[in-house]
């Protein structure tokens, strides 16, 4: 009997041994729908959990498919990333090495073995630093102790420091090594080849040091040097610097053009070379201006006598492509520790001296001497005076009016530039101008004077010229013409009644570009007239160059004038009749009595200026005159 | 020790089987929440034996003997010649303050010679898992705690526990064993089978549990009920979940419902239901399940390594779930149990909603659903 029938039919037994049968069938009745509801329950668990199970299974495989796509999608990236890096690798400059923090060798490239004259089997990932210093060593490319250095190294690398060197190969090679710690205790070596930047550096450093052209020391290293010479002269010793410049440079380069004054320097400066030893330093020091450094100094004669040596060179001419060019070298000399004994004070010196050599006549040389000092510091005061003179409308012009002498009229007056300076009062010009030409201020000043000029005249009556001097600096203006043309619209004056003067210096220079310039401003009705004739070397030859209009007779030849001075006579007679013969006009200056009035209108003098004619003077004075039109002087004579 | 069982019903009232002992130190009772609740058979035990701590609750049935009944109040009296008892109780207002209310009992029972404790408790207002925690947080790990929620049949409406006084809803009763002599043995076992796909608590707080796999956990309950879904939530008893945490898979527990919120879509369960752990439904077989009460009955008797110089009894507090399943068959299981425990040992118990034992394999005393839990009790020989 079944255990649990057993137990139902127990319960359905009544107190007095008989079956209850109603009970029992509703005990069995219930196990039945027991059982039955117990497999029921399996039944719907089972399909359930079939289904989800089933559906998880599905998504499992749509995962594992994905991820497996994925995958070999990473797979392919990892590979083409490991060629991308096998490929960066192989082709870097540097040699690159990676060590463990055991310092064994994770990766390297094949510059690295190139680097160090390696062979594949000399190199394998998973050897030590230190072994591999020991096949470096065996090949001749290194030279340390391996094992004493892998110690340090992985050490410095311990403490997470970045260990940098350079070394030199016995092939001559620089190699510049960089150890830097990674994260996982190991590090990353490059190794570069800087041989071509070391020798890069080193052109730079000369190219910083000396200039491109000459190739000597520039200003930087000149001052380096005379800084480090100063330092290791002893207590007792001298040394001298040397400043010099060119005389005509200016000259040379605007008239021959750059080429030539780039190769006058280069000649130049190995003339000056091959004038000390090598252990002197010589050294461009500006365009045209070089320094010397003459060291250990025994006595004055010697810097005298290399000074002596140094113009006596720079003055032989030179063939600059064919021609023949001459120029001539001042020099200044400092001495130390006389003169001073910091580099920026003995060249400021030797800079005077220069300055003073160049005033004494050029082509010499000068030391230092204190009161150039003063007489230096004169000038720059001047010169700083002049520019604020033109910024400050501090010039005038006076007019000394030209007398003819067939008619007793003035046809012409000579506009002369006064300075008045609010201190110094009157400035003579010939204290100024020399400084204005010196500095090149003469063109600013001379365009102001062309453009008064022209207009101060524009008011005068009877077509009044007005004479204006030309600088010979302002001759070599390549702006002069259209200065000019400038000054005449401006003014609204015809170029027919302007005279500009120049002096024979002009034509000294001799250029074409000067004698173009002079014909365009004559084409444009401009006359142009030769002044101070007779004061420079009086070459008849000059008046042959261009066809003047007027010939002025410096008053040299005119003050002496008596009738007694037959020679003064028959000069100025014979320059008189030549120029008439060349049909230009003649003018005579500085006629100051009755007696040269009537000396040179009886040799045939076309005009005369002077005190005697009138004085320079003011425009409102010179405009009532030339109202009248009848000078005081010439209607009493 | 003696151990005299009594059992009460209707026709015969209390009938003893022995001569009463004298000097009774704890009476236990179980019995349905109807024949409880009037508290006349508290009273009756109560002028029995007025030296003893008198501790019982409602069931989902009775087990005594090798039998089990809805109709009786299965008891025991036990005498014990040299073994302290100390009665604690706390109030279980509400599942949040279990742990607190578990701390409570274990500081009142804690002591150098505790040598165990055996805990009764409200079963629809507590989280037995947080009660058993706060328990042992006090009493020391080395305490085994054992015992049960308990029950109200079916319905899960209310349950009751008396303790030296009527039983009532909203307690949580203790008696602490003392002493050397006392020997305490426990058994937990369930015999329950996993089926079906692992899920994750994805969503869950305390013991309540909302979602798996990011899906209604009352659904997938709905789903595999069918029809029975409408006996929510007796009828969730046929599926337990098994819970562990994936960082110990080897220390996994068996879970079960208390309540059901259809409008928050959650469900209650007797423990904590740890957010992140993994958990996989359960169901049983009529064979298994009793295998299993069999296996708990041998652990608890091994526990007894020296022959038995007095009485001793058994305890068994099985899962509602469990009856619930097995329907008339469920007497299978105290056979079965029984057979471990030898035809002399007084044995008796009751269906709950909620076992407490030591875990197997790592000896933590915790809340079991699902189970049959052994617990047996002697005194060495002198």
């Amino acid at each position: 009997m079944h255990r649990l029938f057993a137990r139902q039919r127990a319960q359905a037994t009544t107190p007095d041994g008989g079956v209850d049968l109603d009970m029992l069938g509703r005990l069995v009745t219930e196990a039945y729908e027991q059982t039955e509801r117990d497999h029921r329950r399996a039944d719907r668990s089972i399909t359930l959990m079939v289904d989800e199970l089933d559906q998880l299974n599905r998504t499992l495989e749509r995962q594992v498919a994905e991820r497996t796509v994925a995958l070999a999608n990473r797979e392919t990236e990892l590979r083409e990333q490991n060629l991308r890096f096998d490929a960066a690798l192989s082709n870097m400059s540097q040699a690159l090495l990676m060590f463990d923090a055991n310092s064994r060798l994770v990766i390297f490239n094949k510059r690295y073995c190139e680097m160090y004259g390696l062979s594949p089997d000399d190199i394998k990932p998973g050897m030590l630093l230190a072994d591999l210093l020991h096949r470096r060593q065996a090949v001749g490319t290194y030279s340390g102790n391996p094992d004493e250095y892998a110690v340090a190294l992985k050490a410095m690398i311990a403490r997470g420091e970045t260990f940098n060197t350079s070394i030199e190969l016995p092939n001559g090679r620089t190699i510049e090594i960089c150890n830097s710690p990674m994260p996982d205790g190991g590090w990353v070596a490059t190794h570069e080849d800087i041989t071509e930047r070391r020798r890069a550096e080193k052109v730079i450093a000369h190219m910083a040091h000396h200039d491109s052209l000459t190739d000597l020391p520039n200003r930087v290293l000149f001052q380096e040097r005379l800084a480090d010479t100063l330092l290791h002269t002893k207590n007792g010793n001298r040394l001298a610097v040397f400043y010099l410049d060119l005389d005509n440079f200016k000259a040379v380069n605007d008239t021959l053009g750059h080429q030539f004054g780039d190769e006058l320097l280069k000649r130049v400066a190995e003339r000056l070379r091959g004038c000390v030893d090598d252990n002197i330093t010589v050294a461009r020091v500006g365009g045209d201006e070089f320094a010397v450094i003459l060291p250990d100094l025994a006595s004055l004669d010697d810097a005298a006598a290399l000074a002596e040596r140094i113009c006596e060179a720079i003055r032989e001419p030179y063939d600059l492509f064919g021609h023949g060019v001459v120029t001539e070298t001042s020099i200044g000399i400092a001495i130390a520790p006389d003169d001073g004994t910091l580099p920026n004070h003995l060249l400021k010196n030797a800079d005077m001296a220069l300055y003073r050599a160049k005033a004494d006549g050029r082509g010499v040389f000068r030391f230092f001497e204190a009161e150039m000092d003063a007489t230096i510091k004169a000038r720059r005061a001047l010169e700083n005076s002049l520019r604020e003179a033109l910024v400050e409308g501090q010039f005038t012009l006076h007019y000394q009016p030209i007398l003819n002498l067939d008619d007793n009229r003035i046809p012409c007056c000579e506009a002369l530039i006064r300075w008045k300076h609010p201190e110094r009062g009157m400035v003579a010009p010939g204290e100024f101008i020399p400084v204005a030409e010196e500095m090149g201020l003469i063109v600013a000043i001379g365009e102001w004077v062309l453009r008064q000029a022209c207009a101060d005249a524009a008011t005068w009556p009877n077509n009044t010229k007005v004479a204006v001097n030309l600088s010979p600096i302002q001759m070599l203006n390549a702006k002069l013409v259209p200065v000019v043309v400038g000054a005449l619209a401006a003014a609204g004056l015809p170029a027919s009644r302007l005279e500009l003067e120049i002096t024979e210096s002009v034509l000294m220079q001799n250029t074409e570009a000067t004698v173009a310039a002079l014909h365009q401003l004559r084409s444009l009705g401009v006359r142009i007239s030769m002044d101070d004739f007779g004061t420079g070397f009086s070459s008849l030859s000059y008046l042959r160059r261009f066809p003047f209009d007027k010939l002025k007779i410096d008053r040299c030849f005119i003050s002496d004038l008596s009738k007694d001075d037959e020679s003064g006579l028959a000069i100025v007679r014979s320059v008189t009749a030549l120029a008439n013969s060349l049909g230009m006009v003649t003018t005579a200056e500085g006629v100051e009595t009755a007696e040269q009035l009537d000396l040179v209108r009886m040799v045939g003098c076309t005009e005369v200026q002077g005190y005697y004619i009138g004085r320079p003077q003011p425009l409102k004075e010179v405009s009532r005159l030339l109202a009248d039109n009848l000078p005081r002087q010439a209607k009493s004579a | 020790m003696q151990a005299v069982p009594l059992a009460w019903n209707v026709v015969s009232g209390w009938q003893a089987q022995g001569e009463i002992p004298d000097q009774a130190g704890l009476v236990l009772y179980f019995g349905t929440r109807e024949a409880l609740a009037n508290g006349k058979r508290f009273a009756e035990l109560r002028d029995m034996f007025p030296g003893a701590h008198v501790v019982g609750c409602s069931t989902g049935g009775q087990i005594r003997n090798n039998d089990i009944s809805d109709d009786d109040i299965a008891a025991i009296a036990l005498r014990f010649d040299r073994t302290r008892l100390r009665l604690a109780t706390a109030p279980a207002s509400d599942a949040a303050n279990s742990r607190s209310c578990g701390e409570s009992i274990g500081r009142a029972l804690a002591a150098d010679d505790l040598a165990g404790i055996f805990v009764l408790s409200d079963g629809l207002n507590v989280n037995g898992s947080a009660l058993v925690a706060g328990i042992t947080a006090m009493a020391g790990e080395r305490v085994p705690v054992t015992g049960g929620l308990a029950g109200d049949g079916a319905q899960f409406q209310e349950t009751l526990v008396g303790a030296d006084f009527a039983p009532r809803p909203h307690v949580v009763a203790a008696i602490g064993f003392y002493g050397k002599a006392v020997r305490i043995g426990h058994g937990n076992a369930g015999g329950w089978d996993e089926f079906g796909p692992r899920r994750n608590i994805t969503r869950s707080s305390g013991n309540v549990l909302f979602e798996l796999d990011g899906k209604s956990a009352l659904d997938l309950y709905k789903r595999y009920l069918g029809d029975e879904a409408a006996g929510l939530p007796g009828t969730a008893l046929l599926f337990p979940l098994r819970i562990y945490d994936p960082k110990q898979p080897e220390r996994a527990l068996v879970r079960t419902v208390l309540a059901v919120d259809h409008d928050k879509g959650s469900m209650t369960f007797a423990g904590d239901m740890p957010q992140g752990w993994v958990s996989q439904l359960m169901r049983g077989n009529f064979n298994r399940l009793a295998a299993g009460a069999a296996d708990a009955a041998r652990q608890s008797v091994a526990a007894f390594a020296e022959p038995g110089g007095s009485d001793s009894v058994a305890i068994l507090v099985s899962c509602i779930g469990r009856r619930l399943l097995m329907g008339q068959r469920t007497v299978d299981e105290v056979e079965a149990a029984a057979g471990e425990l030898g035809a002399t040992m007084p044995t008796l118990g009751f269906y709950s909603y909620g076992e407490i034992s030591p875990h197997g394999p790592s000896g933590i005393c915790q809340l079991h659903n699902q189970t049959m839990t052994v617990t047996t009790i002697t005194e060495a020989a002198r």
